[in-house]
């Protein structure tokens, strides 16, 4: 009897020493892989400021995900395409002087951001005396260290770095040069055919309308444009849609964006025009005849005025040929029923 | 009689093609509607213009919105204007970049058998604002005492030959390299589905981070995913190989 029951707790001890390890399991928390999450702002600032002067902007650099290791730094960029995209340069350039006011840090110098925490960078800007007149294009760049030793394996490692654009224009007088010019302002029509010297762009009723309008800035500043462009029919409908002002820097050309435009789904094979290359403005409806398209466009007080025009045709060529199909097909059945 | 209404079944016909012409024509018009202020891309707003570091004034520095005659007078003051954040939008927003996973291991390798692995690339950019995110190698894959390396890859070639800025083909188990493909929002075109790739540039050779991410038009939490890819010949030497591949996300100007 006595012998059953150390058996019976040998038994007991055996299952819980089973049983326990197995509760671990339950307890163990998910392991996420190595995460990085910045934000940065302002994520743009544009000063107008004069030789020997200087200005402090004070960023927040906030880490959303795991601790992290982060340097700042200030390149140079210039435009890279007329998309508003940039092309950072591998090497400082130019007269600007930029440094950090923080006590703790300078640019350069590595520092740490737990999760959630946030950072100040007070960052000095300085216009030397007898800088030169003109435009610099610089960005602030945080990036992260690449923590390259975790693993036995074969690995490729991310490194995120994120930044904030800054545009100096340094003038003595306060004066800014505005040379314009639209190079563009044209539809991206279904059909484009010649008719007694004249391009016509054609669309379907049906079809979304893409414009593009591009602007050339030929001078040593950054303009905004603001203006509207204008859709008029041949039966006196009229839409206007708002220019957005987005910066074009100095000898350069930039796509300009107007609002309220349409969406269209883009899916990677999709032929649509609107689909293949960015365009300023979609305007979706239902047209039919000539309408005319134009822009005013301004930059600031006292600037010149640029203005562009262009018209299309629209006809409800698929309503049209549907219509011609199903009128073949009855045609068609009551010559049928008459034979009958 | 039949003679009658045989005669009268053409003109019935036209006149039930007339309506349903005109119910397809008044169904399909739209009207254009008049302009609205706002719309999901862009909130016009030119006068709001918060402040860096969110206080509203500092003795450091002034903020303005106009270059106009006021600016013109603060200009003369103080010698500088400075203006933070978009003007079109409606305040500051901050402009943030997530990386999923930061480690992608490939495992071990196995001669014609290609290992991917992925990571998702977020921006968050408030609603809206043109961005971009960059990639580029930090040097190809490559053991630690750099002895040996993996080529970045050409994609299946010949037709299907892929560089730094084009994507292509790459499904042969024999075509051998590193490369990567993207999917999800605002991607190149060219990665036509999850069997197009390209190779990453290089910087150790002087050339371009490649845009793997761009769009004028930003919502919050754009996503893409982008599978890295490696596929070793069985001449490959054993080894470690790593490389670093660097993400820059910038807004636009």
């Amino acid at each position: 009897m006595q012998n059953d029951n150390l058996k019976f707790k040998i038994r007991k001890i055996l299952i819980l020493f089973l049983i326990l390890p197995l509760l671990f399991f339950f307890k163990t928390k998910k392991i996420f892989s190595q995460q990085i999450s910045l934000s940065i702002s302002p994520p743009l600032i544009e000063t107008v400021i004069k030789p020997g002067k200087s200005i402090l902007i004070a960023y927040t650099i906030i880490n959303y995900a795991d601790p992290a290791i982060l340097t700042a730094k200030v390149l140079p960029f210039e435009p890279k395409n007329n998309f508003g995209q940039i092309k950072i340069k591998e090497e400082f350039e130019g007269p600007i002087r930029f440094s950090l006011d923080n006590s703790n840090l300078q640019l350069g110098q590595s520092f740490f951001l737990k999760t959630n925490d946030r950072e100040q960078l007070l960052l000095r800007i300085r216009v030397p005396e007898g800088a030169k007149e003109g435009d610099y294009y610089y960005t602030l760049l945080v990036e992260s260290q690449p923590q390259t030793s975790q693993t036995e394996k074969t690995a490729s490692f991310a490194k995120a770095t994120i930044g904030a654009n800054i545009l100096i224009t340094v003038t003595d007088s306060g004066k800014i040069e505005i040379k314009p010019k639209i190079v563009l302002f044209e539809v991206l029509p279904r059909f484009r055919f010649s008719f007694l010297g004249r391009k016509i762009n054609f669309f379907d009723s049906t079809d979304p309308v893409p414009l593009i309008l591009i602007v050339e800035n030929r001078g040593k500043n950054l303009i905004k444009p603001q203006g509207q462009i204008v859709l008029k029919g041949n039966f006196g409908e009229k839409a206007k849609f708002e220019i957005v002002p987005q910066n074009i820097l100095s000898q350069s050309q930039r796509l300009i964006q107007a609002s309220p435009s349409a969406e269209i789904d883009c899916f990677p094979s999709s032929k649509l025009k609107a689909c293949q290359s960015p365009v300023s403005l979609i305007i979706s409806g239902f047209f039919v005849g000539f309408y005319r398209l134009s822009t005013a466009i301004i930059f600031g007080e006292n600037s010149p005025q640029v203005s562009a025009a262009t018209s299309f045709f629209a006809f409800p060529i698929k309503i049209f040929f549907g219509l011609i199909l199903a009128l073949i097909i009855i045609l068609f059945l009551l010559k049928r029923l008459k034979e009958e | 009689m039949i003679k009658k209404i045989q005669l009268r079944l053409p003109s019935f016909t036209i006149v039930i093609y007339l309506l349903f012409t005109l119910s397809l024509i008044f169904k399909s018009i739209k009207p254009i509607l008049a302009i609205n202020m706002e719309s999901p891309l862009f909130k016009i707003q030119y006068a709001e213009i918060g402040i860096a570091g969110g206080n509203k004034s500092s003795t450091n520095y002034h903020l303005s919105d106009t270059v106009g005659q006021t600016a013109a007078g603060q200009f003369n003051s103080t010698g500088y204007i400075v203006k933070a954040g978009f003007q079109y939008l409606h305040s500051i927003i901050p402009f943030r970049f997530s990386i999923s996973n930061t480690n992608i291991n490939f495992g071990t390798l196995i001669p014609n058998s290609p290992q991917t692995a992925t990571t998702t690339l977020t921006v968050s950019f408030g609603a809206a604002g043109q961005y971009q995110v960059t990639a580029i190698e930090e040097g190809r894959l490559r053991t630690l005492d750099e002895t040996n390396e993996i080529a970045d890859t050409n994609c299946d070639g010949g037709a299907n030959t892929c560089n730094e800025s084009l994507a292509k083909l790459w499904t042969s188990n024999t075509a051998y390299g590193f490369g990567y493909n993207m999917s999800g929002q605002d991607i190149p075109s060219d990665f036509i589905n999850e069997n197009y790739f390209r190779p990453f540039p290089n910087r150790k050779e002087n050339e371009t981070p490649a845009i793997v991410m761009s769009s004028s038009n930003v919502g919050k939490n754009r996503q893409a995913v982008m599978t890295f890819k490696v596929n070793i010949s069985p001449i490959q030497p054993a080894g470690k190989y790593q490389t670093i591949i660097n993400f820059v996300a910038t807004p636009s100007f």
